[in-house]
């Protein structure tokens, strides 16, 4: 059996090294692109969620290249996605494809669910391997996270745009190619060793911006047009709040092997004032999140990402305005669909990052001045 | 005690209720006036542009009822009807919306019901709705939920029966029964499918039910059937409950879509609308499987009516051509019958 999964981000690097772990057949889409997102909206509903287009060109694109049974996630509460895989698997047979789906369902349980998911995916019945591969993948998707904060340091300050990312691109290579624990731990060193080693000015005057909003939008690179690195072109060092370790520890292992708080709980408490209940997906967090930067002065401004008609982070977005008059925070919403022009995007990035320096500026003057 | 019902969203769904219940306690409702386009500009000025219609729309009645003076608004948070069924986010988070949006000063009863939850039950949000307003006793308030539900069973009995929704809401909130149904025989039958703060907003719809009736066409809706039919419905499509509000979409679509008597659908969605934009997908590509017409219908606040009347007319147009034409081949077919018979029997 052919295995294929949809993309977020680099989510792929953890999951095809699981699978293969348990000895299955991995068939990785390629990245999206426009192609990609071509076929998906002309086989979607117009109005539906930005994410859910670029999964069935993923899907599409995986079975052209010989997949034959698709992984996916259902979750119940959260928002759309809990019917993306029945509504994608009604699309994918009007279309005439016959496809085996595999569906992680939470409904259900976490930790075992996932287990029975990958015994059947891969054959493979052996506890001791699927710990390891769930093992391995959780490591990878920490690792990642671990890198990007490294990465979105040096990419603020660098000398020579672009240098930070070829030596990141190039550590990814090895983590992509590690297979084991112990290959991946030392990938993980070198990449950073080899961010480390980009010729950077550590005076130089930085502003900082907490990225916030939707999972998928704020993960993908393709859907968000690289944000983060534009940031960093612009010289500021992005502090992604929304992070799929983060998701793992919260939605995927028992309460009982947590420690200390969860990034959900915490965003979830300073939200508290503005919305009290959870009204699905990531919205708690980005109004949280939006609030707790504020409080803390612990980011001059915050991108808040969200695809457009996203039902959550739109009550999101109507409360923001209200979070950033009382708490004293600039905010830009960005909408992003398959719509989105790059150069409009990045005017409005740029005047933001111009904002926020003023800002800083002049709060610096008025605390020499007092 | 005066509390203010925004005309809008769940007011269609359980008003009746509302009015029984709220009516036993002592407390006095007043609803906002119906909606204009000045009220959903009103409305959609204080909301982020990509907020869907209905939300506007409901922005603009809380406002609305703030003009009149009525400075308790009821607001309530339906989170989930059913284990694992949840709502929109939109209507889950409708309190914190008007709270943050709304910058005057008012109280705000935002009971939350979230059937997912153990301890959020339907006593509890019955409770939340009216412990603001000073009345705490348990006892009365699941007395007066009886009150509620007799309004509330008196409103679907009279809807299946087929009286449309606007007169059994009024005969429920008078304590009548009637069960005389305006509904006249038509040239063709179709089945509207819609959430019903769309189609009974007259603002909304654009008159929509009162248009196809012109055209002499009847128009069925989720109101006139059961909750077991919608259940077989949803079964009709291969799906399972999903969203709160989905026995209105997928179930009333599911049930016409394999009946007979129904010659085309009609579904009329506001633009931006999360569930239904999976919903709408799922039921398209049914009707195309058991091979029944359907028009998509989208409306927003910048819809012309004009545009809209067309299309209506051209789908019932249709309808009503194909209707004939089966009827005729029908006839030519037993004439055609009848000379075989004549033919074999011999007779000349």
């Amino acid at each position: 059996m052919k295995i294929a999964f949809p993309h977020m981000g680099r989510l792929y690097i953890a999951l095809s090294a699981a699978i293969r772990i348990l000895g299955g057949e991995v068939v990785v889409p390629p990245y999206n692109n426009k192609r990609t997102l071509e076929l998906g909206s002309l086989n979607s509903p117009e109005a539906v969620c930005f994410p859910y287009k670029l999964i069935l060109g993923n899907y599409m694109e995986a079975i052209e290249n010989g997949a034959d049974a698709l992984l996916m996630i259902d979750s119940p509460g959260i928002c759309r996605l809990g019917q993306y895989s029945s509504s994608l698997r009604t699309t994918l047979s009007d279309l005439g494809y016959d496809v085996k789906f595999i569906n992680f369902d939470l409904y259900k349980g976490k930790l075992k669910e996932l287990y029975v998911k990958f015994k059947e995916a891969t054959g493979n019945a052996n506890p001791i391997t699927l710990i390891k591969a769930i093992n391995m993948a959780i490591l990878i998707i920490n690792m990642l996270d671990d890198i990007d904060k490294v990465l979105s340091y040096y990419r603020a300050r660098e000398l020579n745009p672009g240098d930070t990312d070829k030596r990141y691109y190039r550590g990814l290579r090895e983590i992509e190619a590690a297979l084991s624990y112990k290959k991946a731990l030392k990938a993980k060193k070198n990449t950073i060793e080899y961010i480390k080693s980009t010729p950077i000015d550590p005076e130089k005057d930085i502003v900082t911006v907490d990225l916030v909003g939707e999972v998928y939008v704020v993960l993908d690179q393709f859907s968000n047009l690289d944000v983060e690195k534009e940031l960093g072109r612009l010289g500021v060092h992005v502090n992604r709040q929304i992070n799929l370790s983060d998701w793992v520890k919260s939605s995927i292992m028992p309460s009982a092997l947590r420690f200390g708080e969860t990034h959900e709980e915490k965003a979830r408490k300073s939200a508290k004032s503005f919305l009290k209940r959870d009204v699905g997906g990531d919205a708690i967090e980005s109004v949280g999140d939006v609030a707790l930067a504020g409080k803390e002065h612990s980011a001059d401004g915050v991108v808040h990402l969200l695809p457009f008609t996203c039902m959550p982070e739109i009550v999101a977005q109507n409360i923001l305005p209200n979070v950033r008059s009382e708490e004293d925070i600039p905010v830009l919403s960005l909408v992003l669909d398959e719509h989105m022009g790059k150069a409009g995007y990045i005017t409005r990035l740029e005047a933001f990052v111009d904002l926020l320096r003023r800002r800083k500026r002049k709060s610096a003057l008025a605390a020499v001045a007092s | 005690m005066k509390i203010g019902i925004p005309r809008a969203l769940n007011y269609y769904n359980y008003y009746p209720f509302w009015h029984g219940f709220f009516s036993e306690l002592g407390v006095e409702l007043v609803l906002s006036d119906r909606t204009t386009k000045s009220l959903v500009s009103s409305g959609s000025a204080l909301v982020v542009s990509e907020t869907c219609l209905p939300v506007k729309v409901y922005v603009g009645h809380v406002l609305n009822l703030l003009d009149k003076g009525i400075d308790v608004i009821y607001s309530p948070s339906i989170q989930s009807i059913a284990p694992k069924v949840y709502n929109c986010s939109k209507l889950r988070g409708l309190p914190d919306l008007i709270r943050n949006v709304v910058n005057k000063n008012f109280l705000l009863i935002e009971p939350t019901l979230d059937k997912s939850e153990s301890n959020q039950g339907f006593y509890q949000y019955l409770y939340e709705s009216v412990a603001p307003l000073g009345i705490t006793n348990k006892k009365l308030i699941k007395q007066a939920s009886k009150a509620g539900w007799e309004c509330m069973n008196n409103f679907s009995v009279m809807t299946r029966a087929g009286v449309d929704v606007p007169t059994a809401m009024r005969n429920a909130i008078n304590g009548n029964i009637s069960f005389d149904s305006s509904q006249k025989e038509g040239m063709a039958k179709v089945a509207v499918i819609s959430h019903g703060y769309n189609l009974f907003d007259d603002q909304v719809s654009m008159k929509m039910l009162k248009k196809l009736n012109q055209l002499d066409i009847e128009a069925y809706t989720s109101y006139n059937l059961t909750v077991e039919q919608m259940d077989q419905g949803i079964k009709n499509l291969d799906t399972l409950l999903y969203w709160a509000n989905e026995h209105e979409m997928t179930g009333a679509a599911g049930y016409y879509l394999k009946d007979d008597n129904i010659d085309g659908l009609i579904t009329l969605t506001a633009f931006g609308c999360g569930p239904d934009s999976l919903m709408i997908e799922r039921i398209t590509r049914y009707a195309k499987r058991f091979n029944k017409p359907l028009l998509n219908l989208t409306t927003d606040e910048h819809t012309g009516e004009a545009g809209f009347v067309t299309r209506i007319e051209a789908f019932t147009d249709m309808l009503i051509r194909k209707k004939r034409t089966s009827i005729v081949n029908s006839l030519k077919k037993q004439v055609v019958n009848k000379e075989e018979e004549k033919k074999l029997v011999g007779v000349e």
